[in-house]
């Protein structure tokens, strides 16, 4: 099981914005998962990057400064 | 395809749909992890969605009572996958439906994707958009539970019976969509679950309107449910 952070935004002038975070078994799933549990605006792009796959630039003990379970 | 057995692949997709609808929305609850039931619970809407732009269709080509099709119509003439007509017995099930029979009908719309009835191609489109999000959920789970040695026989026992359904369902000039399907599934998880071959079934007496051979229909309980009948009084006119 691994945690995915969900990145998304509703218009092509915005920017990339998180959104929050998933448990999932695989990378199918958790794009499942990202698409039914954030589901409440109508997202042009979506996508989820694994959270132990980020490289902390500010935090080296590698602790996000992100929101998420 | 003549026109009566277009309405009736419609109404037998329709019909798969809303059984699918209800079994996602019954497992809204009891699912392994939490991200799974709100999955549930969003492909039970999808599947109902899709069935209002079936019965839509229906209305407006052949004057088809959207009403009828779902309150009224006696069970026996339901045209659902057979896999549908009883409760799921645990996950197993579960992802043998999703990943099997969901898309068995994903597939014969697919095959529609192109038809002249510009309301079919449309509302089509539409719908396989959306499909993608339950193949998605289906081969994540089967691909999980396949590499679970604890797991992989259920998976795969079921698996071979929702799959013997769907080709019973697809009928006697669709061997190829059957062994389609069966090709997506080895694909999923090529060394992980050996899922058995199809026995040819003996399609003589193959009813093409319900594509059931000698009967069979959604249990009596599930309809209760699905149709709200205990709550039937406080239904909107």
């Amino acid at each position: 099981m691994r945690v995915y952070e969900v990145f998304a935004r509703k218009a092509h002038d915005e920017e990339l914005r998180h959104v929050g975070s998933v448990n999932a078994g695989d990378d199918e799933l958790a794009r499942v998962y990202a698409w039914t549990v954030y589901d409440e605006e109508r997202w042009i792009e979506m996508c989820v990057v694994p959270r132990d796959a980020v490289i902390s630039v500010t935090h080296t003990d590698r602790r996000l400064p992100l929101a998420g379970n | 395809m003549s026109d009566h057995a277009l309405r009736d692949l419609l109404i037998a997709c329709a019909d798969t749909k809303l059984l699918l609808g209800y079994h996602y929305g019954e497992w809204t609850f009891g699912t392994p992890e939490l991200e799974a039931a709100v999955a549930s619970c969003s492909l039970s809407q999808a599947e109902m969605g899709h069935v209002r732009l079936l019965h839509a269709i229906l209305k407006k080509q052949w004057d088809c009572d959207p009403d009828a099709l779902v309150e009224t119509r006696d069970r026996a003439e339901f045209a659902n996958i057979a896999f549908l007509d009883r409760p799921l017995a645990d996950w197993a099930d579960f992802v043998a439906m999703n990943v099997v029979v969901d898309l068995a009908v994903t597939r014969v719309l697919h095959s529609l994707r192109e038809s002249t009835v510009q309301a079919i191609q449309v509302n089509v489109a539409k719908m396989l958009d959306e499909e993608r999000y339950h193949a998605h959920h289906g081969r994540g789970w089967f691909r999980t539970m396949a590499a679970d040695p604890a797991q992989r026989d259920r998976l795969s026992a079921a698996t071979a019976r929702a799959l013997a359904s769907a080709r019973v369902w697809f009928g006697p000039d669709h061997a190829d969509l059957a062994a389609a399907l069966k090709a997506d599934i080895d694909g999923i998880s090529p060394a992980g679950v050996a899922v058995r071959e199809l026995p040819a079934p003996d399609f003589a007496k193959w009813n093409p309107v319900t594509r059931r051979i000698g009967g069979g229909a959604p249990e009596e309980e599930i309809l209760y449910h699905l149709r709200g009948t205990r709550n039937a009084i406080f239904k909107l006119n």
